[in-house]
C-alpha cells in the first residue's frame, strides 16, 4: 500500500532525500513519515540519507542548552498521569456488527517503524455478544501492548488502554485514522484515560491505520499530529 | 499475546503482511545487530559509554543512562537546533520533544539502519523542522530573517571529520545552486518555498535543484 505511489526506486530515493533535507511542506513531510511506518523500503531510504548527511549536522557549533531544559525533560518523561487498566466490558447483545471489522497482520511494517502491533484476522463474521478484539497498539520492545481496539456487537469500535500508560503532565494522547492512500491523518479526538468509543461510521471502509500521538493538552492545535506518533496498528473494515 | 487474543476466535489466522520478511526475521536482525551496535557506532570514548549502549539502557528504563545521554549529546543537539531555529526557546522545545521521544521510543532505535548519533540527530531535526513549519503557517506572511548563506568554507570543514570527507568531495561535484539548496535546507531548515524566496528562483526550479542535488550526491556517495 502506498498513498504516494512510488513506482521507481529513484522516486523513492528522492522523496526520502527531500524528507531528510526537510524541504517538504509540513503535511507532505507528515505523510512521508507515516508512509515510512508502513513501508520498510522507504524507511530504509530515509535511514540511508540520515546516515549520509549526518556529517553536515556537525557543522553547527555546539551550544550549552539552558539549565532548565533537563529538569523540563525529566518532568515530561517521568511525570505522573498514569492511567489505570480497564477490564473488558460486556455489552448487551445487539445487531451483529463486528463481522466487517478486520485486524490486519502488518507486523512487518509496524516493527519496521518501531510500532508493534499484534493483528488478528478473522475470516468469518463473529457474532457473539462479547466485544471482538481486533488489534493491539503497542510500542516495540519489552513494554506491553498499550491499547486494544475492539469491535462492539453493534459495529462500533472501542479503543481502550490495556496497560498503565504514562502521559506527561500537560499533554494528551490523540487518536488518528489514516486510510490507505490518504494524504493526511484524520483526528478522532483526544484519547481519555478510560478509552474512547467510536461510532461504526467514524472509520471509513478499507484498510485504515489507527495511530496515537502525543499532543499538547486538549489535542493537536493544527488538525495534524504535532508530537511523536507513539502507537499504531491497522484495521480493515470490509466493504 | 497473540495466543491470549486468538483463543476467542478459533480458526483465525491469516497473515497478509504485504511486506517482505516477517516478524521472526526482523526480530533476528534486530537482535543480531543489537549485539554489534557498539562496534557500529565506532565512537567509543574510553571511560564513556557509547551512545548506542546508552540508548539500549534507556529502552530498559534506565534513568541514569538517559541523563548521561543528555549530558553527552545535548550540546551537539541543542547547537544543531539553535542553528536551525535561531531562537533559544524554540531550540529548547525541539530538544525537549526529541528527548521525550528518545525516552519513549528508544526501543525503536534500529541499529541495523544506522548509527545512534544519526538517529538522535534526525529526531531533533525533524522536530525542529516541524516546529518551524508550524510557526510559518501560524505566522503567515512573516518572513524569517535571512541569515547569511552557509559560507563555502563550511563545506571544507567537513573534510576535518573522518566521516565527512566523502560528503565534502561529493558536495564539490554539485553546481553552485544545487550545493546551496542542500546546505540551506539542511543547516537552516528552509522549505522548498523558503528556498525559492531566498534564492529568488521559481519554486519549480528550486525543487528541481534539490532533486538533482540529491541524485548527484547519491551517485557520488555510492560510487
Amino acid at each position: 500500500m502506498s498513498g504516494i505511489g512510488f513506482d521507481r526506486d529513484e522516486e523513492l530515493v528522492l522523496v526520502a532525500g527531500e524528507y531528510v533535507l526537510g524541504t517538504l511542506p509540513r503535511d507532505e513531510a507528515a505523510r512521508v513519515a507515516l508512509e515510512a511506518a508502513d513501508d520498510p523500503r522507504l524507511a530504509g531510504a530515509i535511514a540511508d540519507w540520515e546516515r549520509q548527511l549526518l556529517p553536515l549536522a556537525s557543522l553547527a557549533p555546539t551550544a550549552d542548552p539552558p539549565a532548565d531544559l533537563w529538569p523540563r525533560i525529566e518532568a515530561s518523561a517521568y511525570g505522573d498521569g498514569s492511567v489505570g487498566v480497564l477490564r473488558p466490558r460486556r455489552r448487551p447483545q445487539g445487531a451483529a456488527g463486528v463481522g466487517f471489522w478486520r485486524g490486519v497482520a502488518a507486523a512487518g511494517f509496524l516493527l519496521a517503524a518501531g510500532i508493534a502491533g499484534i493483528a488478528i484476522l478473522s475470516r468469518q463474521p463473529v457474532t457473539g455478544p462479547l466485544p471482538m478484539q481486533l488489534a493491539t497498539l503497542s510500542p516495540i520492545g519489552a513494554r506491553p501492548a498499550a491499547f486494544v481496539i475492539e469491535a462492539q456487537p453493534d459495529g462500533a469500535l472501542s479503543v481502550r488502554p490495556v496497560s498503565p500508560e504514562t502521559v506527561p503532565a500537560g499533554r494528551d494522547l490523540e487518536l488518528w485514522s489514516l486510510p490507505a492512500g490518504a494524504k493526511a491523518p484524520h483526528p478522532l479526538g483526544v484519547l481519555p484515560a478510560a478509552g474512547l468509543h467510536l461510532a461504526a461510521g467514524a472509520i471509513p471502509a478499507g484498510r485504515v491505520q489507527i495511530l496515537v500521538s502525543l499532543e499538547p493538552k486538549g489535542g493537536s492545535p493544527t488538525g495534524l499530529p504535532t508530537g511523536p506518533v507513539l502507537y499504531g496498528g491497522a484495521i480493515v473494515r470490509a466493504e | 499475546m497473540s495466543a491470549h487474543v486468538s483463543f476467542r476466535f478459533g480458526p483465525i489466522i491469516e497473515t497478509t503482511s504485504p511486506f517482505p520478511g516477517n516478524i521472526a526475521t526482523f526480530a533476528a536482525r534486530l537482535l543480531g545487530s543489537r549485539q554489534s551496535m557498539d562496534d557500529r557506532d565506532g565512537q567509543v570514548v574510553p571511560g564513556q559509554p557509547d551512545v548506542g549502549s546508552l540508548l539500549r539502557r534507556c529502552a530498559e528504563g534506565d534513568r541514569g543512562a538517559f541523563r548521561r545521554l543528555y549530558e553527552l549529546q545535548s550540546p551537539r543537539l541543542y547547537g544543531l537546533a539553535l542553528r536551525l531555529m535561531q531562537q533559544p526557546a524554540l531550540a529548547s522545545d525541539a530538544v525537549h520533544d526529541a528527548f521525550i521521544q528518545v525516552w519513549q521510543r528508544s526501543a525503536r532505535f534500529d541499529p541495523a539502519r544506522g548509527a545512534a548519533e544519526a538517529w538522535l540527530t534526525s529526531l531533533v531535526r525533524y522536530r525542529a523542522i516541524d516546529i518551524l513549519r508550524r510557526r510559518a503557517r501560524e505566522q503567515y506572511g512573516l518572513e524569517r530573517e535571512d541569515e547569511p548563506d552557509p559560507s563555502p568554507d563550511i563545506v571544507q570543514q567537513l573534510g576535518e571529520r573522518a566521516d565527512g570527507e566523502a560528503l565534502r568531495r561529493c558536495l564539490g561535484t554539485l553546481d553552485e545552486g544545487q550545493r546551496r539548496v542542500v546546505l540551506l535546507a539542511f543547516m537552516d531548515g528552509l522549505s522548498h518555498s523558503e528556498l525559492a524566496t531566498r534564492l529568488q528562483a521559481p519554486l519549480g526550479t528550486v525543487k528541481s535543484w534539490v532533486r538533482r542535488a540529491l541524485l548527484g550526491l547519491r551517485r557520488c556517495l555510492e560510487a
